[in-house]
């Protein structure tokens, strides 16, 4: 009768049956795991590039050692990265469980040292050096050469019949002194035969002694190696453990982007200098100093072909065009496509992906014809033919439009089929309903596509360098090829100079408008909440 | 304003989504379109509107006929259920542009967009941007922008959706008090039976394209002409158990092979008039707990809904729904005796799912 007790009664059965593991051996599970992925993913990095890419690289003859350097780095770089990942494994635990955690991290360290010392007794090989090789003799200068001080029992060097005493002179023909004798004997590898040229009360002779490991040497060695190596094995792991990690990303794209702020850094600092070494500015005779305002004459020089100020309105005029016609063509083609049912539709978007993704240089001759044909038209043929700025910004504003359309898709796509109907409803037709009420909405589209537009038309280098003759219409990155194709001696600086006059008014968009650009990723405006 | 709807259909491609409608609204009438979602609500709103052409028949306004006129030139207002606010402009600017389109002078836009205004209670926030307001303000600036142009026919797809229960309640009321007061010919559509039955004079219900009913709340609720409108309306929903009837005396016995329910009602007669296999109806608080009760059950599912419970009494294979008081403390597992109302019994023909007490 009672529901309670037949509704409560099955729980008593729940009670588990299977042993539920610790937790910190689920955390060394749980580390053992990480750093087994670890260690997998180094090791095929460095089997990547040691043992596929360098062969590769290799068979057709191109001579370099950053794929052996790389793969060397990337195996010396798993035991420091175990460390790390038990360090870092071992976090989830360390606010619930401080002591805990520090104690399995601690563990887990051991065991991964413990490994590592079995993979180095296990393949001597992978091991860089192992010992120290020696001819298990110690040396003193002498006028006449390097005098034997002590030899060890036994040893190779006393079988052969050396003692002390003996002065070395040379090695084969090489005479030697104590420091270059060293360092042959530990730039050799272990084994190699040493044909000394000694003597020995005024008589001369050769004898031959195979370098060896020294065993105390070495064992020594090792033995501070070890220590050293459990020293940073405890200082990795705990930095793992301990130091906040949340700057990691951050570092890893400074030194990404590195490279890019170091060009950068050097095309500021070349079109104030005469000349640089490295990122510095050095004058003519090679030491620091020599700047200059000299390369950004261009300013207001007319050279032979012309003041710059030709071409950077020449440049602008292409990206404003440009800029122009796609914001309003794209938009209405987009409107279109977004809110249209009609045939080939489908078809037709999928076809503009694909222009999209045609090479422009392939369409050149083409596209040559056709500009060669609306020249010849009546009237119009003068501002829209071959070698006409009007030309340049039609050929680009064809190959800008697929891209542009795809983008505004998507941010009338975005907005509710509602929003229209009610502006109907509210007296509005088609025409103002679009202009109204839809395109406020996709304002930052419009911006984007338009800042795209205009960079694209400012940069743009193939279609006006293809489709202008002489310095008339070229535009600025055409000028720039221009003078780097001169005979007389190049003068990167200045061309420098010019290359960051370029970037000016691209740099003050950027930084007015990137949050407009962003908008683009984060997928158009957002709507009424 | 009147609007008649005659043989209006309308498909996309092979889907027939309204089929053959009729209907008639009277001037200053409130009708509720009700129907599971799908069901082709909204797309004949669109064409009252105007922002569909049908594929058949003939919309009248009065006795004009609009099927080809612009939805500008309708004089209606609509209210959506995502508010189809314009987030660009302030609340004065929404509610002003359908009399900005018109022509209307910027003082007596003033003027109108603040009685508007006031009228819907935000006469405040005109100031502000539509992503300044809650969903329920939204929803008032969204109704003050339908009627600002005081128009022949309010249109309204699902209006409170997007609201929460509490605020739903009061924006019921609300909505029907000021088409009262106003006197505008409405046409509500809503899948939700309890705001069709509580706002509409009349309820059109719609299934699959086709219109089921179109009656008062309480002819549906209590006479309804189809199996259908039988399930659909009224929540709990209706228990329906297939039964024989024969006559037995003056009593009528109602049977299956589970249970044996001697009845005396003209409704029971009636259907005993009929032979063979029958579907009876029978609404939850029609059923109550009787301790000599014809019927007998294990009560596998109290389900407490506040002052009552519902419970669900397995009886043989068959189920009843019943409300009773939380006082009565069933439990499942109870075995419970029960009777019904036989005076408010409902009776189907299995085959054409009609009823057999109503035509
Ligand atoms: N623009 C459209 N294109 C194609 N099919 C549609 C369109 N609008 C509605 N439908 C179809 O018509 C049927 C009725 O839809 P709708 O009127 O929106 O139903 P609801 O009653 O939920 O408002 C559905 O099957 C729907 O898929
Ligand atoms: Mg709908």
């Amino acid at each position: 009768m009672n529901v309670d007790e037949t509704l409560s009664a099955p729980l008593a059965d729940l009670s588990p049956t299977t042993v539920v593991p610790p937790p910190w051996l689920k955390m060394l599970i749980q580390i053992a795991r990480n750093c087994l992925v670890v260690t997998v993913i180094l090791a095929l990095l460095a089997l990547v590039f040691g043992s596929i890419l360098r062969p590769a690289l290799e068979a057709v003859n191109v001579n370099e050692e950053l794929t052996a350097l790389l793969s060397w780095l990337l195996i010396a770089a798993i035991p420091p990265a175990l460390y790390l990942t038990v360090g870092f494994t071992a976090r989830t635990l360390r606010n619930a469980h401080p002591a805990r955690a520090l104690v399995v991290a601690l563990l887990a360290a051991t065991l991964v040292y413990g490994a590592t010392l079995l993979w180095n007794a296990a393949f001597p090989a992978a091991q860089a050096a192992q010992g120290q090789p020696s001819l298990e003799m110690t040396f003193a200068q002498a006028d006449s050469g390097v005098v034997i001080e002590s030899i060890v029992a036994g040893s190779a060097a006393e079988q052969a019949g050396l003692r002390v005493g003996d002065v070395i002179t040379a090695i084969r023909r090489e005479s030697i002194d104590l420091a270059a004798l060293q360092s042959r004997i530990e730039e050799e590898p272990l084994g190699t035969p040493f044909r000394l040229r000694v003597q020995r009360d005024g008589e001369e002779f050769q004898v031959t002694v195979n370098s060896i490991a020294s065993a105390t040497g070495a064992g020594n060695a090792a033995l501070s190696r070890a220590a050293a190596g459990r020293a940073v094995a405890l200082v990795v792991t705990a930095v793992g453990l301990l130091v906040p990690f949340n700057w990691l990303p951050y570092l890893l794209l400074g030194v990404t982007l590195l490279p890019l702020l170091l060009g950068y850094t050097w095309l500021i600092v070349a079109t104030f200098s005469q000349e640089t070494h490295g990122l510095l500015p050095v004058d003519s005779t090679g030491s620091l100093g020599g700047l200059t305002l000299s390369n950004w004459d261009f300013l207001t020089e007319v050279s032979r072909r012309g003041s710059v100020w030709t071409y950077t309105l020449n440049s602008f005029a292409i990206a404003v065009i440009m800029t122009a016609a796609l914001l309003v063509l794209c938009s209405m083609a987009a409107y279109a496509l977004s809110r249209m049912e009609f045939r080939g539709r489908r078809l037709f978007l999928s076809f503009t992906l694909i222009l999209h993704g045609f090479p422009a240089v392939t369409l050149l001759i083409p596209i040559y014809l056709v500009l060669l044909n609306l020249g010849a038209l009546p009237i119009i043929g003068e501002y829209i033919g071959f070698n006409t700025l009007g030309g340049i910004a039609l050929v680009e504003i064809a190959f800008g439009m697929p891209f542009g359309v795809w983008l505004m898709k998507g941010f009338f796509d975005n907005i509710s089929w509602d929003m229209e109907r009610s502006a109907l409803i509210d007296g509005a037709n088609r025409w103002r309903t679009f202009w109204e009420i839809i395109l406020p909405q996709i304002r930052p589209g419009l911006f984007a596509l338009g800042i795209f537009s205009f960079v694209g038309g400012w940069n743009t280098y193939l279609i006006p360098a293809t489709f202008s003759t002489g310095t008339r219409i070229a535009n600025l990155p055409v000028y720039i090829q221009q003078l780097l194709g001169e005979t007389n001696p190049i003068n990167w600086n200045e061309i420098a100079a010019i290359g960051l006059f370029q970037m000016i008014p691209i740099l003050i968009l950027f930084v007015f408008a990137q949050e407009y650009l962003l908008n683009i990723y984060s997928g158009g405006s957002k709507g009424s909440s | 304003m009147k609007v008649d709807i005659e043989q209006l259909n309308k498909s996309f491609g092979t889907v027939v989504a309204v089929h053959d409608l009729n209907l008639d609204i009277r001037a200053g009438e409130f009708v509720a379109f009700l129907g599971p979602s799908g069901c082709g609500k909204t797309t004949t709103l669109l064409m009252i509107a105007g922002i569909y052409k049908p594929t058949g028949g003939v919309i009248r306004f009065g006795e004009r006929v609009v099927n080809t006129v612009q939805p500008r030139d309708r004089n209606i207002g609509m209210v959506f259920q995502s508010y189809a606010l314009y987030p660009h402009m302030s609340v004065f600017e929404n509610i002003a542009y359908p009399l900005k389109l018109k022509g209307v002078s910027k003082d007596e836009q003033r003027v109108r967009v603040q009685r508007s205004a006031d009228v819907m209670g935000i006469g405040d926030l005109l100031h502000r941007r539509p992503g300044q307001l809650s969903g329920g303000q939204q929803q008032r600036v969204a109704l003050g922008r339908a009627l600002v142009k005081e128009p022949d026919v309010l249109l309204f797809d699902e209006p409170l959706s997007n609201l929460d229960a509490r605020l739903r309640l009061t924006m019921r009321g609300e909505i029907k008090a000021l088409q009262k007061r106003l006197g505008i010919t409405s046409i509500y559509v809503t899948h939700d039976q309890v705001e069709a039955l509580t706002m509409a004079d009349r309820i059109a219900v719609m299934n699959e394209g086709l219109l089921e009913a179109y009656d008062t709340p309480d002819d549906l609720y209590d006479h309804p002409k189809t199996l259908f409108i039988a399930s659909f309306v009224g929540n709990p929903p209706m228990n329906i158990l297939p039964i024989q009837a024969a006559l037995e005396g003056d009593a009528v016995i109602l049977q299956n092979d589970a249970l044996r329910l001697p009845v005396r009602s003209e409704r029971a007669l009636k259907a005993a008039q009929q032979h063979g296999d029958l579907l009876m109806g029978v609404r939850p608080e029609d059923v109550t707990l009787s301790a000599d009760g014809a019927l007998c059950g294990e009560v596998f599912v109290v389900e407490p809904l506040g002052r009552e419970d519902m419970i669900d009494v397995r009886i043989g294979q068959h189920r009843l729904a019943a409300l009773v008081t939380t006082e009565k403390r069933i439990r499942a597992g109870n075995r419970v005796r029960l009777d019904i109302n036989a005076d408010k019994l409902q009776f189907f023909d299995p085959a054409s799912k009609r009823s057999i007490l109503w035509t």
